[in-house]
């Protein structure tokens, strides 16, 4: 077996990169071993039977009416043979696909975690305190844990580089886990460069900044096809906290509106406040700012800046009338300037 | 010398022109019709699904997809599915060739349950009309597997098609549950269960699997129908159900199903192997009882197609070690297939061009199987391209295959015509070539992360998918092909022998096409596989029995021929 193993790890050197993308986890050399295996031990087998095969077609090739001149019509000895034979590698195939199964399915207790949201049509990751953000981000070296949850159908958690898939399954949690093993800023040009077969496209990708792709594996519907994001592995802890702040921060060139905007999208806001004064679950944002709302007790209060953000950070203070205290608290998850992103946004809804 | 077979008395007047009229075919009660009527059904289900495949590919040819909207795609793939899965595979060779075939087989003159027989196939249209109703309203967009909850939530026809689905299974258990009684009760004497022909036990075995596993299917639509109304919450999480759980009924049923189209497939290569190499099958009883292995492992594998889908380890690793028991008899099959034809006489004809077709492909789809099997690489490649390639070289590349070199077999005896042999070859070799390029780029693909069931894709899999698209219209010629050469041969054909290739299975022993009571007296039972007394006569271009030549001459009584000379006079 030992050698099997060398020969694999040999050729897998070789056919690295028609296969599979460029393993950057630690499941990828199991996976990519198993899979040569499996790859070589088939050809094994399938080259001289269809060798036999074509042979045979054309050896004992005959006219019409003529005899067979073989009688055999059974041989117990070797039926056996080769029913019970390629049981062993069978048996070897499922012993170590299973152990390197459970060793998949068992994350280390201090593998960071990220909540995962996935819903129609797209992706969330909660890095905590917070911050979140479509795109995935991870630290290389180091295991992370996806806790990952639907809000309305099926769909799986698919990272070829990494050789991991989890469905997503609404009503429970799935986990997947990993440890990248390669930065994407250290990904060479060539390296990315399989990304397409147009430069100019490749191009454009590499301007993005280096990532792998994660996909969504379940279909989902409509757009499942465009359920897909990015997963940017960062080289160091320090480089991953610079990202999370900037993340978690007004990109220079976003007026606070448009800011605002992006975090009434990504944050769940939409979920219930309409922006287009659709009636929904919650009062709708058009034309809120400055308007006078009836509260639960009676009382009438003039939406203004201090309303909103007592609104945001404790939610169940003042309920407008004929809606139910549903909101959750955004204490802790929204800074100053987001706050103030948010109202500004509020503020521009006017028609 | 030998003494040549009986004279074929009933040549001018056989089951198809019986009778007359549309009445006649509507209400007929004969298998043989009965299977040619379903023939016509699945063809024209064939020709559905693989329009809606090549308008998937096409679709395909440029990353950001070609002209369908994301929805239309999602409906036709779902379509291109579900008609080929329920209208095509499942009935295609029991059905359309097992019907006809059984009963001629076993020296009968019917099957067991002539008028269940037509019911099953009134059902079937039944159940087509109503994905007709699915595909003309709103569509389908759920995917074949229905899966929970996205089905219970689409506005698109899941109640139609699912009802249309419910009753097709319907036909399926009236089907399966014919056979099952005909091959117990109606083997005649002499046939022993291993004198059979090796295709009565792979349908008997699938009769097993449809009687048992299709009620589970028809249970699961049901609660889905109900879930879906009545939101009676078992499969939707909104309503605290689990579709997981679905998903475990779903695969119950549509695991043994997969065994259900392809183990007919199995029994149609042994057929044709075996006849075209002139030569006993090697291993009949490894054959026989691996059909019935593999009936039984079937109902135990389901789990497989969920390994990501949050099982426990534990049932996750005794599922995979369970489907890996159930390669074995598939593996049993092919060696004793090509053995076969050890010193055999083979004849290249256009039958035997597609079982080796299918030897070569089917024998890729069940080697993919085992990387899929495979835990830690099914985690990569589950849901992706390389599962699509995978089941398309089982049930395209295995029971397609095996289907059309079935037709091209028992298409003399059918219809009483010869096809031209040159052009049903180049119809193998071109459907040969095209299914290769057509799905050996998506196992590529698969590995290398393109997902299934996308409408667009990242522009790295622009090659492959061109490939792919390529492949798939040289198949789709393919198949045109060889429809025209047996359409052709209809109107132009020659006159069919009794016995154009040489099989030593009863069906060869009544005439092309054969009578409506199939055989003008009961015939004597001998080794369907023993072709010592099947002499060429290159003159009539047909092989026929001979009787070897005997020391002693029994007493001249022969009471049968005469009887048999006597009705013809009267």
């Amino acid at each position: 077996m030992q050698t099997l193993q060398n020969l694999s790890f040999v050729l897998a050197d070789v056919s690295d990169g028609f296969w599979f993308p460029k393993t950057a986890s630690n499941f990828g050399t199991e996976v990519d071993f198993m899979y040569k295996a499996i790859l070589w031990i088939s050809v094994a087998f399938f080259v001289p039977m269809m060798i036999y095969m074509g042979w045979a077609a054309f050896k004992f090739s005959k006219p019409k009416g003529t005899k067979a001149e073989g009688k055999a019509t059974h041989n117990t000895a070797l039926e056996l043979a080769w029913s019970v034979g390629p049981c062993f590698l069978l048996i070897w195939m499922f012993y170590r696909g299973s152990v390197g199964y459970l060793d998949m399915r068992e994350p280390p207790s201090d593998a960071r975690e990220v909540q995962v949201t996935a819903q129609k049509w797209s992706w969330l990751f909660d890095y905590g305190s917070g911050i979140m953000n479509p795109e995935l981000h991870v630290v290389k070296d180091q295991p992370t844990k996806l806790v990952m949850r639907s809000k309305d159908v099926l769909h799986a958690m698919y990272i070829p580089a990494f050789r991991v898939k989890r469905d997503i399954v609404p009503g429970r949690y799935n986990i997947l886990w990993f440890t990248p093993t390669i930065a994407t800023d250290s990904l060479t040009d060539e390296e990315m460069q399989w990304k397409s077969d147009d430069p100019a496209e490749a191009g454009n990708i590499l301007n993005q900044g280096k990532y792998f792709d994660f996909f969504c594996a379940e279909y989902c519907g409509k757009d499942h096809s465009n359920m897909q994001g990015k997963v940017v592995v960062h080289e160091t802890q320090d480089d991953y906290d610079l990202w999370l702040e900037s993340a978690n921060r007004r990109p220079d060139d976003q007026t606070p509106e448009q800011y605002g905007e992006f975090l009434y999208t990504t944050r769940g806001c939409k979920g219930c406040h309409s922006a287009d004064g659709t009636a929904g679950q919650c009062p709708t944002f058009l034309n809120s700012f400055g308007a006078e709302h009836e509260m639960t007790d009676g009382s009438k209060v003039a939406v203004d800046e201090n309303y909103i953000r007592e609104s945001i950070l404790n939610p169940k203070a003042k309920v407008v009338k004929g809606y139910p205290p549903v909101m959750p608290s955004f204490q802790g998850q929204f800074n100053d300037d987001q706050i103030d992103s948010v109202i500004a946004y509020i503020k521009s809804l006017k028609k | 010398m030998s003494k040549a077979a009986t004279a074929d008395h009933a040549s001018d007047d056989n089951y198809l022109t019986n009778t007359k009229g549309i009445m006649s075919w509507i209400v007929t009660l004969d298998h043989k019709r009965i299977g040619l009527m379903y023939l016509i059904g699945v063809m024209v289900s064939f020709a559905i699904g693989g329009t809606l495949a090549l308008i998937l590919r096409a679709h395909l040819y440029n990353p950001q997809g070609s002209f369908l909207s994301n929805d239309a795609y999602n409906q036709v793939f779902t379509l291109h599915g579900a008609v080929m899965i329920f209208l095509f595979i499942i009935p295609s060779i029991p059905a359309a060739l097992g019907n006809f075939l059984v009963p001629v087989m076993l020296g009968a003159k019917d099957v067991a349950f002539p008028r269940l027989n037509l019911s099953s196939f009134y059902l079937w249209c039944a159940g087509a009309v109503f994905f007709l109703f699915a595909l003309c309203t709103t569509g389908l967009d759920t995917g074949w597997t229905f899966y929970t909850p996205y089905s219970t939530t689409t506005s698109t026809s899941v109640i139609a098609a699912t009802t249309g689905v419910f009753i097709l299974g319907f036909s399926s258990i009236f089907t399966g549950l014919n056979f099952i009684v005909t091959v117990n009760t109606m083997r005649p004497p002499g046939m022993t269960w291993f004198k059979m022909p090796l295709f009565l036990w792979a349908i008997y075995s699938t009769a097993v699997i449809q009687v048992l596993a299709t009620p589970v299917l028809g249970i699961t639509l049901l609660l889905l129908i109900c879930e879906r109304l009545m939101h009676i919450g078992i499969f939707d999480p909104a309503f605290n159900g689990d579709p997981v759980a679905f998903q475990h009924f779903f695969w119950f049923y549509s695991h043994p199903a997969v065994y259900i189209m392809i183990l007919p497939a199995f029994g149609v290569i042994s057929e044709l192997m075996s006849v075209h190499s002139h030569k006993s099958i090697f291993g009949y009883r490894f054959i026989a009882l691996s059909s019935i292995a593999i009936a039984l492992l079937s109902f135990l594998v389901w789990g497989h197609h969920m390994f990501t889908s949050g099982m426990s380890e534990i049932t996750t690793i005794i599922f995979s070690a369970l489907t890996f028991t159930v390669s074995v008899p598939s593996a049993i099959k092919v060696f004793n297939w090509l053995a076969t034809m050890y010193k055999g006489s083979i004849s290249l004809t256009t039958p035997m061009c597609y079982a080796l077709a299918f030897m070569f492909l089917f024998t890729i789809g069940g080697l993919t199987g085992l990387f899929l099997g495979t835990l830690t690489t099914d985690l990569h490649l589950h849901d992706t391209y390389f599962v699509v390639s995978h089941f398309h070289y089982v049930m395209m590349g295995g029971t397609l295959v095996a289907f059309l070199g079935g037709l091209f077999h028992w298409w003399p005896k059918m219809t009483g015509k010869m096809f031209n042999e040159t052009w049903g070859r180049i119809s193998a070799a071109i459907v040969f070539i095209g299914f290769n390029l057509t799905f050996l780029p998506q196992f590529v693909l698969g590995s290398r992360g393109m997902p299934r069931r996308y409408a667009s894709y990242d522009p790295e899999f622009t090659g492959l998918h061109r490939m792919s698209t390529v492949g798939a219209f040289t198949l789709g010629f393919g198949l045109l092909v060889a429809l025209i050469v047996l359409l052709h041969s209809l109107y132009r054909g020659k006159k069919a022998p009794r016995n154009p290739w040489g099989g030593a299975t009863l069906e060869w022993r009544c005439s092309s096409p054969p009578p409506y009571y199939n055989f003008e007296r009961p015939p004597v039972v001998g080794n369907p596989y023993y072709f010592g007394d099947l002499e060429y006569d290159a003159k009539s271009d047909d092989y026929v029995f001979t009787e070897p030549d005997r020391e002693v001459v029994p007493q001249k009584l022969e009471p049968a021929p005469q009887h048999v000379d006597s009705k013809k006079d009267a």
